[in-house]
C-alpha cells in the first residue's frame, strides 16, 4: 500500500497543465532542436505581439530624432534640401539676445518655481499626513489640480483670471496695488506661470506623503523620549528619512519645469500679437524653439536648440544624481 | 497544452491577418485621397483659408454653389485662424501635401514662389478655365510676380482709420480727406482732452501705416529684395510714438495686449486704430458703439500713399487637378451669387460683376464701399510695392518690436537695431 502512493505527491505541487505535460522524465522529453524551435516560436509570437510598439518607437520617436540630429547641423527651412552648416546653428543661438532671453526666462521659471513647489507639496504633505477627519476629502482636493492641471483650458481658465479687470487684478486693488492684470505685463507673466506650476503640486505632494508614511514611528518616539522638539524631529528623523523622496521629486520637477511649453504657450499666446507673451515676457525656451521652427519655418534651428535642451537637461540630471551621494539616506533593508 | 498552442497560433495569425488587411485597406484608402479620382471622374480639391467661424458658413454656401454648378468636382475645406493657418500650410507644404487652392496675400507670394510651392495660373487663363476680364482698377495685375500669375484676387481693401465715431463727434474732431500728421496730433490731443480716452491703439507697430508714411515720403517699406528706409528713418518713426505714449496719446500697451485678439478700439480703449477698412465689420460685431472709416492722414496734404490691398486664391503646383482649380477659382471671383454670399468679409469684390451684385444695405459695409469709392474719387491710390521673399517675418519682427517698445522693454535705439539684426537675416541681405 505504501509504495503505490509513493509517486502520486511527486505531481501534488505542481498545477494542473503542469502535472498534464511532464517536464521530467526521459520518456516524451522534447528534443533539444524542438525546444529551440518552441522558443523561437514564442519569440516569435512575442516580437508579433510588440510590433504595433515597436513600429510606433521606430516610426515616430527613434527616426524622428535621428533625423533632428542631423537637421542641427544643416541649414532646413521645410521646403529647400538642408544644407549642411556644422556648427552654424549653435553659434547663431548664442549670437541670438532673444535666445539667450529665452534661456534667462526658462532658468528664472526652473529655479524659483520649482521649490516654490517642491516646498508647498511637502508643507501640505506633512499636514495630510496625520490622521485628520475628512483627510481623503483634502488629499483629493490638493491632488486635483495635478490632474487637470496640465490641460489647455485650465491654461485659458488661468489667462482669464490674471487678465487685466478679471479677479486677481480687482483683488491686488483690494489692497491698494495697481498693477493692472499680469498677462499683459512682459514683467509680470512669468508670475502667472509660477503660480500655475506651484497651484499643480498635488503630484509631488502625493509621492511625499507616500514618503512620510513610511518613516518608521519608532524613531519619533524615541526622539520624543529623548526631548527633541517639532522642528528637531523634523530636521534629524524626516528630512533624512524622506531624502530619497525627495530627491526623486526634485528631479522629476525640475526636468518637468525645463520642458514647459503648452501653459506658456497658450497663457502667454497672442498677447500682444506675440505666441510668447507681450515683449515676449514669457518666452520659455521651447516657445522660442516652437516659434523658430513653426513659425519662422527654421526647422535646422530648432532642432539645434531642441538637442541643447536635451544635453541641459542631462546635466543638470547628472548634477543631481553626483549631489545625492551628499545628501540623500538610503535605509538598509527598510 | 498542446491543443492551447495550437488555438494561440491560429489566434496570432488570425490577429496578424487582420492588421495586415487593415494596414492594405489603409494603403488604399491613401492611395485613393492622393489620386482623388474616382471611377466617375469626379474630383476633390483640397481649399484652405483662414478666417473665423463667420466666414466659415459664408463660404460654405459658397461652396455648395459650385458643386451644384460643377457637379463633378467637391470641394473639401480647411481653415484656420491667420496664424495657425500658416504653420499648418507650412508643414503640409514641406511634406508634399499642400491644399490645392488656397487663400493667399501679398506678403507670401514671393515665398512661396521661391520654395516652389505656387502654380502659375497664366496656362489656365490661356486654356480659358480661368477669366482675367472684369477686374475693377487693374486689381488682376495684383499676384503677378516676374510675369508669373500666381494669385487671384478676391477682394480689395485699404487701410483706413477705423474710428468710434460718438468719440470723435464728442471730442469735436471732423477728420477730412487731406488732412495731414500735425492734424492727426492735435486731434489725439483734442480726444483726450475731451473724450478721455485714448486716440489710438499703437500706431507704430503697424507695418502697412509705416510702409504709407515712407511712401508719402517717396519711400517704401520694401524694395524687391530688401527694405525701404533706413535705421534713421525707423528712429524717427519710433521716437514719436515714445513720445506720444509718454504723453498719453495712445492707449496703454499692456491693457492692449490683455484683450487680444479683441481690437483695443471695440474694448473702448482708444478712439481709433490704423487697420484694413473692412476690419469695421469685425469691430462692429465685437464692440457696442458705432464704429465709422476716416481718411489716412498725410505728409503734404494730398497723397496718402494708399493702395489696395488684397486677398487672393493661389493655387499648389503640385495639385493633380488643375484645370479643376481654376474652374474653381474663375467661379469664386466671377459669380455674383457668390458676392451675395460673402458680402464685403474678404474686402470690396474685386471683379465688377461681383462688386454690381452686392449692394450693401447696412451702415456699416456701405460705409466701406463709401470709403472705397472716395479713395477712387480722390485718385489717391498708387501702385502697390513689392514684397521680397522673408517680408511675412519682417512683419511679424516689427509688430513684436513694436510692442517691446510700447511696453518700455527696449529703448528706441535697441528696437531699431534689434529690427534691423532680425531683418536682414530673415531677407537674406
Amino acid at each position: 500500500m505504501g509504495t503505490t502512493v509513493t509517486h502520486a505527491p511527486a505531481t501534488e505541487g505542481l498545477s494542473k497543465d503542469e502535472r498534464s505535460e511532464p517536464r521530467h522524465g526521459p520518456a516524451d522529453a522534447p528534443s533539444p532542436a524542438a525546444l529551440l524551435r518552441r522558443g523561437r516560436r514564442e519569440n516569435l509570437a512575442g516580437y508579433l505581439f510588440m510590433s504595433p510598439w515597436i513600429a510606433g518607437f521606430l516610426l515616430l520617436t527613434a527616426g524622428p530624432m535621428i533625423a533632428s540630429l542631423y537637421f542641427a547641423f544643416t541649414d532646413y527651412n521645410l521646403f529647400d534640401a538642408p544644407r549642411w552648416i556644422g556648427l552654424g546653428n549653435f553659434s547663431e543661438m548664442f549670437a541670438d539676445p532673444r535666445w539667450r532671453h529665452s534661456v534667462r526666462v526658462t532658468l528664472w521659471y526652473v529655479v524659483v518655481g520649482t521649490p516654490l513647489k517642491l516646498l508647498l507639496a511637502l508643507g501640505v504633505a506633512l499636514l495630510l499626513a496625520q490622521n485628520r477627519r475628512g483627510q481623503a476629502f483634502y488629499r483629493a482636493a490638493f491632488y486635483a489640480p495635478s490632474l487637470i492641471g496640465a490641460s489647455v483650458s485650465v491654461a485659458i481658465v488661468w489667462k482669464a483670471i490674471f487678465s487685466d479687470d478679471a479677479i486677481v487684478d480687482r483683488t491686488q486693488r483690494i489692497f491698494g496695488i495697481d498693477a493692472g492684470g499680469w498677462i499683459g505685463d512682459p514683467e509680470l507673466i512669468i508670475y502667472s506661470l509660477v503660480a500655475l506650476t506651484v497651484w499643480q503640486f498635488g503630484a509631488p505632494m502625493v509621492i511625499f506623503l507616500a514618503g512620510l508614511k513610511q518613516v518608521p514611528r519608532e524613531l519619533y518616539e524615541a526622539a520624543e523620549v529623548d526631548g527633541a522638539g517639532k522642528w528637531r524631529r523634523f530636521w534629524n528623523i524626516t528630512l533624512p528619512m524622506i531624502s530619497p523622496v525627495l530627491f526623486f521629486n526634485i528631479l522629476l520637477e525640475t526636468i518637468h519645469s525645463f520642458q514647459i511649453f503648452s501653459s506658456a504657450y497658450i497663457v502667454g499666446g497672442g498677447a500682444g500679437g506675440n505666441a510668447c507673451g507681450p515683449a515676449d515676457g514669457s518666452m520659455v525656451y521651447t516657445c522660442y524653439l516652437y516659434v523658430q521652427g513653426f513659425e519662422n519655418s527654421r526647422m535646422g534651428l530648432a532642432s539645434a536648440m531642441a538637442w541643447l535642451l536635451l544635453v541641459a537637461v542631462a546635466l543638470v540630471t547628472a548634477v543631481l544624481f553626483w549631489s545625492q551621494k551628499r545628501w540623500v539616506h538610503y535605509e538598509e533593508g527598510a | 497544452m498542446q491543443q492551447n498552442r495550437n488555438v494561440e497560433r491560429r489566434t496570432v495569425l488570425k490577429a496578424a491577418g487582420a492588421s495586415l488587411a487593415v494596414a492594405g485597406l489603409g494603403a488604399t484608402a491613401t492611395a485613393c485621397g492622393g489620386d482623388s479620382g474616382a471611377g466617375d471622374g469626379t474630383v476633390t480639391i483640397r481649399y484652405a483659408w483662414w478666417g473665423a467661424e463667420d466666414r466659415a458658413q459664408r463660404i460654405k454656401k459658397t461652396i455648395a454653389l459650385f458643386e451644384k454648378k460643377y457637379p463633378k468636382i467637391k470641394v473639401k475645406t480647411d481653415f484656420q485662424v491667420y496664424p495657425d493657418f500658416w504653420k499648418k500650410f507650412n508643414t503640409q507644404a514641406s511634406g508634399g501635401n499642400p491644399p490645392d487652392v488656397f487663400q493667399n496675400a501679398i506678403g507670401f507670394l514671393r515665398k512661396y514662389d521661391a520654395k516652389n510651392v505656387l502654380l502659375d495660373l497664366s496656362p489656365q487663363v490661356e486654356a480659358g478655365n480661368l477669366s482675367l476680364d472684369g477686374f475693377r482698377a487693374g486689381l488682376e495685375k495684383f499676384g503677378e510676380v516676374d510675369g508669373k500669375l500666381l494669385g487671384v484676387p478676391v477682394g480689395s481693401n485699404s487701410m483706413a482709420l477705423v474710428i468710434d465715431k460718438p468719440v470723435y463727434t464728442k471730442s469735436g474732431v471732423k477728420p477730412e480727406q487731406g488732412w495731414t500728421w500735425d492734424d492727426f496730433d492735435a486731434a489725439m490731443k483734442k480726444i483726450r482732452e475731451k473724450a478721455g480716452r485714448a486716440g489710438d491703439s499703437g500706431m507704430y507697430g503697424v507695418m502697412y501705416l509705416y510702409d504709407l508714411y515712407l511712401r508719402q515720403n517717396g519711400k517704401a517699406f520694401f524694395t524687391e529684395d530688401g527694405l525701404g528706409f533706413t535705421e534713421a528713418d525707423l528712429k524717427a518713426w519710433w521716437a514719436k510714438a515714445e513720445k506720444g505714449l509718454e504723453e498719453g496719446l495712445y492707449a496703454d500697451p499692456k491693457k492692449v495686449a490683455q484683450i487680444k485678439p479683441k481690437s483695443a478700439v471695440a474694448a473702448e480703449l482708444a478712439a481709433g486704430e490704423f487697420t484694413w477698412d473692412n476690419f469695421t465689420v469685425r469691430y462692429t460685431s465685437e464692440g457696442k458703439s458705432e464704429y465709422g472709416l476716416a481718411p489716412i492722414p498725410t505728409t503734404d496734404g494730398k497723397r496718402t500713399g494708399q493702395y489696395l490691398g488684397s486677398l487672393m486664391l493661389s493655387a499648389s503646383k503640385r495639385t493633380q487637378h488643375p484645370k479643376e482649380v481654376a474652374q474653381f477659382i474663375d467661379f469664386m471671383v466671377h459669380e455674383p451669387e457668390v458676392a451675395k454670399i460673402m458680402g464685403y468679409d474678404r474686402g470690396v469684390p474685386a471683379t465688377q460683376a461681383q462688386y454690381d451684385a452686392y449692394q450693401p444695405t447696412d451702415p456699416v459695409n456701405k460705409a466701406i464701399a463709401e470709403y472705397e469709392e472716395s479713395l477712387v474719387a480722390a485718385g489717391v491710390l498708387e501702385p502697390i510695392t513689392p514684397h521680397p521673399n522673408g517680408a511675412d517675418i519682417c512683419e511679424a519682427a516689427f509688430l513684436r518690436i513694436g510692442d517691446e517698445l510700447a511696453l518700455g522693454t527696449r529703448t528706441v535705439d535697441e528696437a531699431v537695431k534689434q529690427f534691423f539684426t532680425e531683418s536682414k537675416t530673415a531677407l537674406g541681405t
